[in-house]
């Protein structure tokens, strides 16, 4: 069955090591629709985040195929109903003057903070669930969105288990 | 001690227990080749004609030894030469460590001259690879990289060094490499579980491959298959794993292999399978291989499993460890009815012989006839192409690491870098390769170096003046328009050898034969053999792409 799945590698903080891992997710075939890299917890390695769609053997290969990667030290799924997965948009979205307080109606649902007031437009700022973040931006489409930046999902899993468990 | 990088790239290969590297000068690894003037008595180098040969030349070498094999080249093209040879060693799992150089640190990055990213370029063909742009890196990096590439699934790993990285002094200690140990997963209840399964079957085969060489694990499959009574079938990787002159052995599996092995993995109920990989050209339809069999599956790369094949049980870890694990718990078994079905196929499915012929030679026949003046331990090397499959469908196999063939990538123009690379690593033993004349016009320039050597190779030319394989599938599925495929070129092959110091020789047909090898293979002399074989000759049977042994073909036109 086809769906998403986040994925979180542990990882050596070498040069090219996200050429490595985008070069194999491009070479077997994977499909993915977001990755996100940052300094992890401990020195000299990162951590990166990744959401891939595919069955269950999909899942199973990426991870297999991950794990053959030198710099990559550790590969997990993080389980849907057991982890918190967060995401930060900005989003300029296009006003005529008159639609203002219908915007800030929407922007106000999802707890977005108005960070710029421009000419014709209302830059603003908002994290969540990915989830979330996409029913935003598709509501925001009514009003037309002229520009904007996603982070890419960060997320971890609840409870005390940690993909560097081997590295403090 | 200080040394300068050169120097400390030649200590960390004889810490490693390296005494022969493939390769060629420029450059970027003057530094270099001038350490190696200063080994020259603990390391030798081989000279290629051109640097793919040489990276043939290295895998040639780790096949045949179980050693890892050293190419070195300069920058630039020196590096991109390597790249078909770094790709073959790597879809077949060959530990071979290539040290390029690079320009120096301050040129990298301005499209210097002979500058190339190969890390960038060898990335999706290697294990891993490294660029050294501090000498105090460069000894760890040299030993890792050894490591890297003779654990797990072995594989190349390249070592890209700028050269002012070469020349710049460090401090160096020898450091002892430690053995390499390979973490078995798998553990006892793993073994009794995948043994409940062999009990629950009646009917099963081993499918093997290369995993089986690569593991030094001949033994323990032998075992294993006599324990349980069970017929094994080699992948065209796996050749020379097991015995084929034993009782259990059924032949090759796949494209080109044979009815029995097709119909053995059809009416099977368990395949246990064991360092193979269910590549396409076994597994033609990957739904309906072994459709009514469980299937167990031992490797050391995880990945390996369900990746191209849905199986039902792995055991994971080195195969000596995995095979000796399943061989304690499963029960002796005899299985006479099975094994007497088996043979009953064996004996069907014949592929008629073609008449005897005033112009030909039978390929057949040469091959049988090399076979009778080879030790069981001489090396069989191959190119790609017709030839290839006749070895591997006619020459009897009995020990591992006698032979060389690409069968991942499928490299012509491999087979002659390749046998050098066998010829040297084995001053004592013969070593054989059969080439087509296709294959062989791509990278004949080797020759040079053979003479150069003067390296006992007897190189057998099937010379049937087309590029057969492909003009075979033009026949079978493209309505016989042999598009490029009919060059019949010119090339007297006896007398290229003699312009490269090499003696030549020619077969017409099936009479001549035997007495022409007997001369050949009366000395240790390197020699060409410009066997002709006729154009129409096909590689039967054959199981069409994407099919099964159901639609098998034995007869053409």
């Amino acid at each position: 069955m086809e769906n998403k799945q986040i994925i979180g590698l542990f990882v050596h903080n070498h040069p090219g090591v996200l050429l490595r891992v985008t070069s194999l997710i491009s070479r077997r075939g994977f499909n993915i629709d977001s990755l996100t890299v940052s300094p992890a917890a401990v020195e000299g390695y990162s951590r990166m985040t990744i959401r891939i769609s595919g069955d269950d053997n999909q899942v199973e290969q990426f991870i297999n195929q991950m794990m053959k990667i030198v710099d990559v030290k550790n590969v997990e799924a993080l389980p849907d109903d057991n982890s918190v997965a967060s995401e930060l948009i900005l989003v300029k979205v296009k006003t005529d003057g008159q639609n203002n307080n219908d915007i800030l109606a929407v922007t106000s649902k999802y707890h977005a903070s108005l960070v710029n007031l421009g000419e014709s437009s209302m830059t603003f700022r908002a994290s969540g669930k990915p989830g979330e973040i996409d029913t935003l931006v598709s509501e925001l489409r009514e009003f037309g969105i002229m520009e904007m930046a996603r982070t890419g999902i960060a997320a971890l899993e609840n409870g005390d288990n940690c993909l560097n468990k081997d590295k403090e | 001690m200080k040394l300068n990088g050169s120097e400390i790239i030649a200590e960390c290969l004889l810490e490693q227990g390296v005494d022969t590297v493939f390769g060629y000068p420029g450059g970027a690894v003057l530094n270099i080749y001038d350490a190696l003037y200063k080994y020259s008595d603990k390391i030798t180098h081989i000279l290629s004609a051109h640097e793919q040969g040489a990276a043939h030349a290295a895998d040639g070498y780790a096949r045949t030894t179980g050693k890892c094999g050293v190419v070195i080249a300069t920058s630039g093209p020196g590096a991109t030469n390597l790249i078909t040879g770094i790709a073959t060693a790597y879809m077949d799992s060959v530990p071979v460590v290539a040290i390029t150089g690079n320009v120096t640190n301050d040129l990298l990055a301005r499209d210097s001259f002979q500058e190339v990213d190969i890390c960038g370029i060898s990335m999706p063909v290697t294990k891993h690879n490294f660029i050294v742009k501090d000498v105090k890196d460069l000894a760890n990096v040299i030993r890792k990289a050894f490591r890297i590439a003779m654990s797990g699934r072995k594989g190349p790993v390249l070592i890209d060094i700028p050269k002012d990285v070469t020349g710049a002094l460090c401090e160096y200690e020898a450091v002892k490499p430690e053995p390499i140990c390979n973490k078995l997963i798998s553990d006892k209840a793993d073994f009794e579980a995948a043994a409940d399964i062999i009990r629950s079957c009646e009917r099963p085969m081993i499918y093997m491959g290369g995993g089986i060489v690569s593991a030094d694990a001949a033994a323990e499959l032998i075992e294993l298959a006599e324990k349980l009574d069970c017929p094994v079938a080699s992948s065209v990787m796996g050749l020379g794993g097991f015995p084929q002159s034993h009782r259990l052995y059924i032949g090759t599996i796949g494209m080109h292999g044979g009815y029995e092995t097709g119909k053995a993995t059809d009416n099977c109920d368990l395949i246990i399978t064991a360092g193979a990989r269910f590549s396409d050209r076994v597994a033609g339809d990957r739904e309906k291989f072994g459709k009514d069999a469980k299937i167990i599956q031992l490797d050391i790369d995880k990945a390996e499993i369900n990746k191209n094949v849905k199986i039902d049980y792995c055991l994971l870890g080195d195969l000596k460890d995995t095979l000796r694990g399943l061989t304690e718990a499963v029960d002796k078994t005899e299985r006479p009815e099975w094994i007497e079905q088996l043979s009953q196929w064996g004996k069907n499915g014949q592929v008629g012989e073609t008449p005897e012929s005033e112009d030909y030679a039978h390929p057949y026949h040469v091959i049988e006839a090399v076979r009778a003046l080879t030790q069981d331990s001489d090396i069989i090397v191959t190119d790609v192409g017709q030839h290839q499959m006749w070895v591997s469908q006619k020459y009897r196999f009995e020990q591992p690491r006698t032979w060389c063939t690409s069968g991942g990538l499928g490299t012509m123009g491999y087979g002659l870098g390749a046998a050098v690379g066998s010829a040297v690593a084995h001053p004592e033993k013969r070593v054989v390769l059969f080439t087509g004349d296709g294959s062989f016009h791509m990278n004949l320039n080797e020759l040079a170096t053979v003479c150069s050597y003067d390296l006992n190779i007897k190189i057998i030319v099937l010379n049937n003046t087309v590029l057969g394989m492909v003009r075979q599938w033009q026949k079978l599925f493209y309505g016989r328009r042999f598009s490029q495929t009919d060059p019949h070129r010119k090339t007297d092959f006896a007398k290229l050898a003699e312009a490269f110091g090499v003696k030549g020789m020619r077969i017409h047909n099936d009479s001549d034969a035997e007495e022409v090898l007997g001369q050949a293979f009366a000395d240790n002399k390197p020699v060409v053999i410009d066997c002709r074989i006729s154009p129409d000759e096909n590689v039967l049977p054959m199981i069409p792409p994407g099919k099964t042994v159901d639609d098998l073909i034995t007869e053409m036109e």
